[in-house]
């Protein structure tokens, strides 16, 4: 495979397993800075396990394969250092932890990617202002941020939620799991408004997807298939348009779905 | 007898110069607390905490002079009130403050109130605090040297909360101090009194008690901030009794002590009485920390609300018991009581012992209990976001305390609590930065 020069996220030969049961079986991918890819395939592909080990949850073990962000091996950051780097991973269901304010949470994180990154931490004052601004793109509710982190939020709040965080953070690369699952369409909309606007030529997203829904108002710049623990098939958007009209069943070789093991993400 | 009863007892001195009455109830107690001894964890209320090294140390009575008070609390922001220092159980004048208080109150060191008005002192003292059965007011009971008299006639209120700081500690011999501190709220009267235990480094044994008399429709609010030295041997029992109306918060917010024992005894006594019983517990290291309540309902209508949270790292361990009594004819009372912990390490425990005794038929208890650890789906989450472990964890664990510090009415004690409790997180100066 070669490698374009403005590639940001290498996956080579990506193997995993949740305890006993191994869940990516060889993943290869490459994205590049300003694409958009989208991950689409059955529930138990893998695709949310992809997602995680991006993103750097123990409750997976990497067995074999490699990631090359922007030239670094990703896999060997912790979580908190690839969050520092520009890697930010959307939550299909984002934690809820009670007590802890949303806003001075957020403030938390991007001080401490910014300390992380040599940059001067913001005062209140001026994170309050960014995050005002922020909040106008997925029409949050300033009155939110005084809410604990996602408690009590119903499901389109969350994800407003997390478009809201990302934007705050401002990654290079955004991993968004699910982020249309538990959406009504007008929530769906708002949601997908907020991930354009995101869009920018030095920023990835790599959007996990079980439905097409989505990416009728993302559109993607490539579009991979995912069965098995592999991305069996790759393609331009009009493959996400193909796998509406047939569903799934089509994959090739597809094995039967792989058991969802606890602690997974999906 | 163990060395810790022996030398309590032969630190007894008979024919002080003191009322007679006061001289015979310390030899009764003294009667008591040699018979009693060390609580054992035989003893049903000391099952989970033991006194075994308490018991084989061999105390002194504090020094008169070269006492801790002055380095202790330098630093200590002024109060916003009256405060009284005691430095090894003794109330040091020239580093108190005083304050207006409204007319007929009276605020005094408890050994000038007993050689001055010994007859105002007289019907309060021990009738709460009975030495029957148990030994650490026993001992107080007999060898009391100081502490604090409260006095708020009918109707009056205090607005600035009333401060007791007790440092203690000495180098050389272990020390034992025994503070007794007297509330009397009359009806309708309103306070707020904290107690501060602060101390060195040395090995020492604090045997605090507190009595709290409300009358009708008296408020109280009771605050412990118990930052003893991490050697020390802490106990300490406040007694309340509520007349009708009366409402208490007992609050306490526990950190020091190898062993630290902090107990309130509350009985409402007049209907429509309301006891908030709470408080934050930590413990690291081997340390013990224990809370133990005991409220009775003996007349209809009154509420308690208990609720505590202990927080344990390393080889420490919690103990909480919570025993909320209703007696017969107490008809519809309203009791309930929480213990939430968590467990920051595989090695820490805690030991819950809810107890409902209900001799009634119409009233609503209950109570719940949790243990946990920190949720490792937080964690990541905030990890995910940028966020350092350290930082990550002593977030969630702020998150789990700070309830029990925000429940701190004065400032100046809050912001004591809230420093403090941060200073025991991985991360907590930047916590404490960022709120």
């Amino acid at each position: 495979m070669t490698t374009k020069a403005d590639t940001m996220l290498r996956i080579k030969g990506l193997r995993a397993v949740v305890g006993e049961q191994e869940i990516l079986k060889g993943v290869d991918l490459e994205i590049g800075a300003g694409e958009v890819h989208a991950i689409m395939g059955p529930n138990g592909s893998g695709k949310s396990t992809l997602a995680g080990v991006l993103a750097g949850r123990d409750a997976y073990v990497v067995t074999g394969g490699e990631v090359a962000y922007e030239g670094q091996d990703l896999l060997a950051l912790a979580p908190e250092a690839r969050a520092a780097a520009g890697v930010f991973l959307g939550f299909q269901y984002p934690v809820e932890i009670p007590g802890v304010a949303n806003l001075y949470f957020l403030r938390t994180a991007l001080n401490a990617v910014r300390r992380a990154r040599g940059e001067e931490e913001l005062d209140a004052m001026d994170f309050l202002a960014v995050a005002k601004e922020r909040m106008k793109l997925v029409e949050i509710d300033p009155a939110f941020g005084s809410r604990s982190v996602n408690e009590g939020f119903s499901g389109g709040e969350k994800k407003r939620n997390e478009i809201f965080q990302m934007a705050v953070l401002e990654p290079k690369l955004g991993i968004l799991d699910e982020i249309d699952s538990g959406l009504d369409i007008d929530a769906l909309r708002v949601v997908a408004r907020g991930v354009n606007a995101l869009r920018r030529p030095d920023r990835a997203l790599l959007l996990v997807t079980h439905y097409k829904r989505l990416l009728e108002h993302v559109r993607p710049d490539r579009v991979h298939v995912m069965a098995g623990g592999r991305i069996v098939r790759s393609g331009g958007a009009e493959l996400a348009d193909e796998l509406e009209q047939t569903g799934y069943a089509w994959v090739a070789d597809m094995p039967p779905e792989v058991p969802r093991p606890v602690g997974a993400l999906s | 007898m163990t060395a810790a009863a022996e030398s309590l007892v032969a630190a007894f001195r008979p024919g002080r110069a003191e009322p007679a009455w006061l001289g015979e109830g310390r030899a009764a107690a003294l009667g008591a607390f040699r018979a009693l001894g060390i609580p054992t964890t035989r003893q049903e209320d000391w099952r989970f905490t033991s006194l075994a090294p308490l018991a084989a140390v061999a105390f002194a009575p504090a020094p008169e002079a070269g006492g801790p008070a002055a380095s202790l609390l330098a630093g200590a922001p002024p109060p916003a009130g009256a405060r009284l220092v005691f430095e090894n159980g003794r109330f040091r004048r020239d580093l108190s403050t005083g304050a207006p208080l409204p007319r007929g109150a009276v605020l005094a060191s408890l050994a000038e109130a007993l050689r001055h008005a010994p007859e105002a002192v007289r019907p309060h003292l021990g009738r709460l605090a009975r030495p029957d059965g148990l030994a650490f007011t026993a001992a107080n009971a007999a060898l009391l040297e100081d502490g604090a008299f409260l006095l708020l006639p009918r109707g009056v209120e205090v607005e600035a909360p009333v401060e007791l700081v007790f440092l203690s500690g000495a180098p050389g011999s272990p020390v034992a101090v025994h503070p007794r501190v007297l509330v009397v709220a009359e009806a309708g009267a309103r306070v707020t009194l904290a107690e501060t235990y602060r101390g060195t480094g040395d090995v020492y044994l604090v045997n605090a008690v507190t009595e709290l008399v409300l009358g009708e429709g008296a408020v109280v609010e009771h605050l412990k901030l118990q930052e003893d030295g991490t050697r020390a041997f802490h106990v300490s029992t406040v007694f309340a009794e509520q007349a009708a109306g009366a409402r208490l918060s007992a609050h306490s917010i526990a950190l020091g002590g190898q062993v630290a024992r902090g107990e309130v005894r509350a009985r409402l006594a007049g209907e429509e009485g309301a006891v908030d019983v709470s408080g934050l517990y930590m413990a690291d290291g081997s340390r013990v920390t224990d809370a133990f309540s005991w409220v009775e309902h003996a007349v209809p209508r009154c509420t308690t609300r208990e609720a505590y949270k202990g927080i344990l790292d390393g080889h420490g361990r919690g103990v909480f018991s919570g025993r909320i009594k209703v007696m017969p004819g107490a008809q519809k009372t309203a009791a309930y009581q929480q213990s939430s912990n968590l467990l920051l390490s595989e090695d820490a425990v805690v030991d819950a012992k809810p107890q409902l005794e209900i001799f009634a038929d119409d009233v609503k208890c209950g109570h719940g209990g949790t243990v946990g650890q920190l949720d490792e789906g937080a964690l990541f989450y905030l990890r995910s976001r940028g966020v350092p472990e350290a930082e990550a964890r002593s977030l969630l664990i702020w998150a789990f305390a700070a309830e029990m510090v925000e429940r701190i009415g004065p400032e100046s004690l809050r912001a004591r609590a809230r420093t403090l409790v941060a200073a025991r997180l991985p991360a907590g100066g930047r916590i404490l930065e960022a709120a």
